[in-house]
């Protein structure tokens, strides 16, 4: 019993992780930027949503999408007034510049919000399905479906509507690209406001299975890295495949090797990956291979 | 001409510094001939810095006792009394510059008598400094175990020191009818947490409280919840964790979450932390903390005659705040010295430290009784409980202000 209550643990956290990298990767995949300010976006998304919950008791699902407008708009103006400057230039030069960013954000949360470390319980905290010993929250159970149809209409999005599919040719060739006529920094801007947007909403969930401070948004930057290395860069199901191995990953060597080897583990899965499928495991090629 | 004004210069300077150097010799005199009626304290406090708000609490239990003793006249030492000067440096928060400082102390302001600075990073090399040249330190603030197995000789602590944090809980756990038989540890794996779980665990056996489960978790973890399945498994009556406040938030909000159902539950730190109980709600109720002390502990000093309680309204009327522990653990340790003193003298700091390592004493922040390491055995640890939010005092019985609830009631 203990072996299905651990493998329904991983999933269920696989599914946040793929969540909160989902916005990381299609920034990272499109622009070939990384993101280095994605963790305080996730946790600007959790503060949008504790604000609502204290202020009016909203419950923090319903806060989703107020989360992804919010950080949609700050995404969209960050792109395009700051990282388009800078976006032809150098990697290091954008890798700078997010971790600038970063560092303001994590600053402005501790002025605006405190140093304190906050959570959301909402009433149903703490309940859940049981099935004999077996237990689903339904805080976690209500986070994986949501982060289950945030990524589903992200990739509707993607596939099925003019501009989705703009940001994927600008993903595969930016030149070419900007040749039969589409807007490559607009593009840009939206692609950044997107992710930002995803980032947010992965924030509002977040804040509901976790506790969040202004600082611990440098702990969902590096998770999320990995998981898109694990899964393949810019690529959908890729992060929800590399969320879930993690997810798994990481409460089966918590319970049945030693807790203490549970990053151990899946760093040396990662490794693997990246030694034998170094795009990971659906990863294809993109702008920056193409490019470079 | 320029060489010649630059020579009459510095001609005129060094006039000026020789009679700068006379007249500081004659004012740095001037104590010295008074010295025999005034007993001189020295203390590198961190006054600026990250932890300049704790250096502060420290430095105003330090002056609490010297305002009070000299307000008495003075400390009485075989018919005379002799009145309390302290020394303070401000250490900026930095180990390194504690260290520089204390050596200060010694060799510069010629201290005999030294008080711990704040924090176990700060006490760690401080305490080396005074162990060289084999001067007394009584600090209060640094509770890291390690700075105690150092085999040092003239170190003491008045402060229980994290291994001996959990003692209180199962104490009452032992106290219980009928008493509970197993007990789960969870801790972070850093230095603080594992120290504190580790002396859990082997007070646990000496109580002859089965210790079912034990892991610790990397920092950063993110996800607690599939150890916390694994405890459940084990369905101990007694749940303890540490770590910092993120994680004890997690894992309290995990537990429920995994239907665990400890009869008790603490943690080493949180409860009493802001924003702790705001964050978790009604499930942070009834989860237990050890505390340094509290105001109500039933304990009177035996050189002003104040209780905890009076010493904290005193302390509030001077100072403006009401006391955590910081004040009455940072007093104690000049209490420590005033009946060392009173023993042997104003004696050389061999003596001293002999006399200090026999203290046994009461004092409003508890009793307090060296072991050969000097760390003090004399007290063990208030716990307090949260109860409809609020932290409730609930061991010792006799400071208690309200009941251990104990089983923990849980609404399916």
């Amino acid at each position: 019993m203990l072996f299905l209550q651990v493998l329904v643990n991983g999933i269920l956290g696989g599914g946040v992780y793929a969540c909160a990298a989902i916005g990381f990767s299609i920034i990272w995949g499109v622009m070939n930027l990384i993101n280095l300010a994605h963790g305080s976006m996730i946790i600007l998304g959790a503060y949008i949503t504790y604000f609502f919950f204290t202020a009016t008791g909203l419950d923090p699902f319903l806060a989703v999408p107020i989360s992804g407008t919010v950080l949609f708009i700050f995404g969209y103006l960050i792109q395009k007034y700051l990282i388009n400057h800078v976006i032809e230039g150098s990697v290091f030069m954008t890798l700078i510049l997010t971790f600038g960013l970063d560092l303001v954000m994590v600053n402005a949360h501790i002025l605006l919000f405190t140093a304190d470390i906050r959570s959301i319980n909402p009433w149903y905290a703490g309940l859940g399905l049981t099935f004999g010993t077996l237990k689903i929250p339904y805080t976690r159970l209500g986070v994986f479906f949501f982060a289950l149809l945030l990524t589903a209409g992200l990739h509707l999005f993607l596939n099925r509507t003019r501009l989705g599919n703009a940001v994927k040719a600008t993903s595969f060739d930016r030149d070419a690209a900007g040749l039969v006529g589409i807007n490559v920094s607009k593009v840009y801007a939206v692609t950044f406001g997107i992710g930002a947007a995803m980032a947010g909403m992965a924030g509002s969930l977040v804040s509901v299975i976790y506790s969040f401070s202004p600082v611990v948004g440098t702990a969902f930057t590096m998770k999320a890295f990995v998981v898109v290395l694990l899964g393949g860069l810019g690529s959908i199901p890729g992060a929800i495949i590399g969320g879930l191995t993690i997810g798994i990953v990481e409460n089966f060597a918590s319970v049945f090797l030693e807790a203490g080897y549970r990053d151990a583990v899946s760093f040396i899965l990662l490794l693997l990956i990246l030694i034998f499928r170094p795009r990971g495991i659906l990863g294809k090629k993109f702008y920056a291979e193409v490019a470079g | 001409m320029e060489n010649k004004n630059t020579g009459t210069l510095l001609g005129y300077f060094s006039r000026i510094l020789i009679v700068i150097a006379l007249l500081s010799f004659t004012v740095g005199f001037v104590p010295s001939v008074y010295a025999q009626d005034v007993i001189r304290f020295g203390a590198s406090l961190s006054l600026t810095g990250k932890m300049a708000t704790e250096g502060r609490l420290v430095k105003d239990g330090y002056d609490f006792y010297m305002k009070h003793i000299n307000a008495l006249g003075g400390i009485p030492i075989k018919g005379k009394k002799y009145k309390v000067e302290i020394i303070y440096y401000d250490d900026e928060s930095d180990p390194k510059t504690a260290a520089k400082l204390v050596e200060k102390l010694i060799v510069e302001d010629n201290i005999q008598y030294l008080l711990g600075p704040y924090s176990s990073s700060c006490t760690f090399p401080a305490s080396s400094v005074a162990e060289k040249y084999q001067i007394p330190m009584v600090e209060a603030h640094g509770a890291a175990t390690t700075i105690f197995e150092r085999g040092y000789k003239y170190l003491f602590a008045t402060l229980n020191t994290v291994d001996q944090y959990t003692s209180g809980i199962l104490d009452m756990a032992t106290d219980l009818s009928p008493k509970p038989q197993t007990i789960a540890l969870i801790n972070e794996n850093a230095l603080f947490p594992q120290l504190g779980m580790d002396g859990a665990a082997s007070q646990a056996e000496e109580r002859d409280i089965t210790v079912v489960y034990k892991e610790k978790y990397p920092s950063g973890t993110k996800d607690l919840s599939s150890m916390l399945a694994a405890v459940r498994e084990k369905n101990p009556d007694i749940l303890l964790a540490a770590g910092y406040t993120a994680d004890m938030i997690l894992l309290v909000k995990q537990a429920r979450e995994m239907g665990l159902k400890p009869k008790m539950f603490g943690l080493l730190l949180g409860p009493t932390l802001p924003g702790f109980v705001e964050a978790l709600q009604k499930d942070a109720e009834y989860l237990l903390e050890p505390i340094q002390w509290s105001s109500n502990m039933p304990w009177k000093d035996e050189v002003f005659g104040y209780t905890a309680s009076e010493f904290a309204a005193l302390f509030e009327k001077e100072y403006g705040y009401k006391p955590d522990y910081h004040p009455p653990q940072s007093a104690a340790a000049l209490l420590v010295y005033h009946h060392a003193l009173q023993k042997v003298g104003v004696a050389d700091p061999k003596t001293v430290r002999n006399a200090i390592a026999e203290t046994d004493i009461m004092t409003f922040y508890g009793r307090i009784k060296f072991n050969e390491k000097g760390m003090n055995i004399g007290k063990t640890m208030a716990v307090i409980q949260l109860q409809n939010g609020k932290p409730v005092v609930v061991y010792p019985y006799k400071g208690a202000e309200g009941k251990l609830v104990y089983p923990i009631p849980y609404s399916n």
